[in-house]
């Protein structure tokens, strides 16, 4: 892949005169080799604040690309100025940090994209997430067996929570692909423990947008819209459950599910509901949108296991994203390698079962 | 439309047509293209399969074509070049093959897929176009004897059904895609049908008359 990213770099991107731009050159730069010594400094988002690029400079840049007729792929963070969420530093949250794991490059983060909402087709979302769908401001619903439901920007969330933390995460896709994410979000407890949920509350039921004039793929197909996704009140409690409200330390992209998304990285990544705009805490166990469209391949659990295949291919190694043609894959981890933290919810339940 | 035809006939220039797919996917625009970059297998994999079975169901559409169209030239033309494309069907069929591998990234991985039924119709499509490859030479046809041949060749029927199994397992929701493209097949297959049952029934309603006849 290495001789493909300089490709990139000579069709253009250094020949537009941004050569000094430390964020490009960390992003399309070839991956470090990494040694036990220099792990912390090789990392790309670990930036100290002076390379941060203005929003102004991102502008600008779009508004160069446009006019030198270069494809949205080679937009990076096309949505950043528009997205909420922005402003918040973020914290490096020292116990999730996968040091052994080289995260995914940015571009390829924001650029390959399962959100049927936009399209089918993963290298067009980055696109059409971009065409005039508003993410700011954005409110969320918190509703259901609580006793203090309310209706909140997210902006607002944000700041009661107490701020938002960076953790990186595996991600493993239900199709047998896989990245290595630094996200940064607020812990799912810590939104439950503002609005107090009752004994009834036993699941969480979370809702998408629903505009179709913006995202078109909510025009039609086969999916009844907007995208469900549940949890059982525990996993949602767990410390790994995640609200996402950015990448790399940046606004999330609307790609990538702005301005606010679930991340359950022991769950296959259609669980992570992306730009939610409600969270309903019910006593029965919710209808996911996958389930409902084809139950004998996506149920509600669909923990990560290695040992459980999917109808049309097996679920025991990944493609690890970025990584090249020839490269073998990975083999996945019980539980996506968090069996340490969530096997203990699932010692009674047939996971063959349970998918 | 004549010159049109004429310029069909051309086999130098069905064969530029046939290899466009592999010549077009090696530019910068798509070797740069994320999609392309996140997983290259998986792109490569998808557009010779999608290649493959383009082209099948041009070929395969050829002889319903030739019936329900005798006079025109174009379909005749192109029906003059079913051999180059059927061969084309196997060599992308066998890409998909050697990238499947690939895409699988180690010989158990790729052995352990097999039972599942999405991957088998996919590799006996592909076996039975191997054996339709392989017997597609003149000395071939001479040995096999063109009755024989013929018969060998309907597994093409046997493949159409494979493929139409194989691209619709692939679609992760509805089957858009593969109606796009098999609807006309299916449909130019069933007015072929229609036409041979009409002519066969013609032909006893002939037979039938001609003693009144004599």
């Amino acid at each position: 892949m290495h001789i493909l990213s300089y490709a990139n770099v000579k069709l253009g991107v250094r020949n537009l005169g941004w050569d000094n731009d430390p964020r490009l050159a960390l992003l399309f730069s070839s991956p470090q080799p990494t040694t036990a010594m220099n792990i912390r400094n090789s990392k790309p988002w670990n930036l100290p604040e002076s390379t941060a690029t203005p929003e102004d400079d991102y502008l600008n840049r779009r508004k160069f690309l446009k006019a030198a007729g270069l494809s949205s792929g080679a937009l990076i963070g096309g949505s950043i100025a528009r997205a909420a969420t922005g402003g918040f530093p973020s914290t490096k949250n020292e116990n999730f940090l996968l040091e052994s794991l080289e995260p995914t490059e940015f571009d390829l983060i924001a650029g390959y994209n399962n959100f049927y909402e936009f399209s089918y087709d993963k290298g067009e979302v980055q696109k059409l997430a971009n065409q005039g769908w508003k993410t700011e401001p954005w409110t969320i619903e918190i509703a259901g067996h609580v006793d203090n439901p309310m209706k909140i920007d997210v902006n607002e969330l944000i700041k009661k929570v107490g701020g938002i933390e960076q953790r990186v995460y595996r991600f493993r896709c239900v199709e047998a692909w896989s990245m290595v994410i630094p996200w940064d979000g607020f812990k799912l407890s810590a939104l439950i423990d503002l609005v107090q949920p009752n004994s009834k509350a036993k699941f969480l039921k979370f809702t998408t947008f629903y505009d179709p004039e913006s995202a078109p793929g909510q025009k039609g197909g086969s999916i009844d819209w907007p995208y469900e996704e549940g949890l059982t009140i525990e996993e949602a409690r767990n410390e790994l459950t995640l609200l996402a409200t950015g990448i790399y330390g940046k606004p999330i992209p609307n790609q990538n599910g702005a301005p606010i998304r679930l991340v359950v990285p022991w769950k296959y990544g259609f669980k992570s509901i992306k730009s939610i705009v409600k969270i309903e805490f019910t006593s029965k166990q919710p209808m996911n949108t996958w389930q409902a469209l084809q139950s004998r391949e996506y149920g509600f659990y669909a923990n990560v296991n290695p040992e459980v295949d999917h109808p049309r291919w097996s679920q025991s190694t990944e493609r690890i994203i970025g990584s090249g043609f020839f490269s073998k894959r990975r083999d996945t981890l019980m539980f996506n390698g968090y069996e340490e933290q969530v096997a203990h919810m699932y010692k009674d339940l047939d996971l063959r079962r349970f998918y | 439309m004549n010159r049109f035809a004429r310029i069909l006939r051309n086999r130098w220039l069905i064969y530029l047509l046939l290899c466009s797919p592999i010549i077009f996917v090696f530019n910068p625009y798509i070797l740069c293209d994320t999609e392309f970059r996140a997983d290259p297998a998986k792109y490569l994999l998808e557009y010779v399969g999608l290649a493959s079975t383009y082209i099948f169901a041009i070929v395969i559409s050829l002889t319903p074509l030739r019936r329900i169209f005798p006079k025109s030239t174009i379909v005749n033309s192109l029906a003059f070049h079913r051999r180059p494309l059927g061969v084309s069907v196997f060599a992308y069929a066998l890409l998909h093959f050697l990238i499947y591998y690939f895409y699988t990234g180690s010989w158990s991985e790729f052995v352990n897929d097999w039972e599942k039924l999405f991957i088998l119709s996919g590799i006996l499509a592909f076996m039975f176009l191997l054996l339709m490859a392989i017997t597609s030479n003149n000395r071939m046809v001479r040995k096999l004897g063109s009755r024989n041949w013929k018969r060998l060749h309907r597994l093409a029927y046997i493949v159409l059904f494979l493929i139409i199994y194989h691209q619709a397992t692939q679609e992760k929701t509805g089957f858009r895609e593969t109606a796009l493209i098999f609807t006309p097949v299916l449909a130019l297959q069933c007015w072929r049908i229609i036409l041979a049952g009409k002519a066969s029934l013609d032909k006893r309603n002939a037979s039938a008359n001609q003693p009144k006849l004599d």
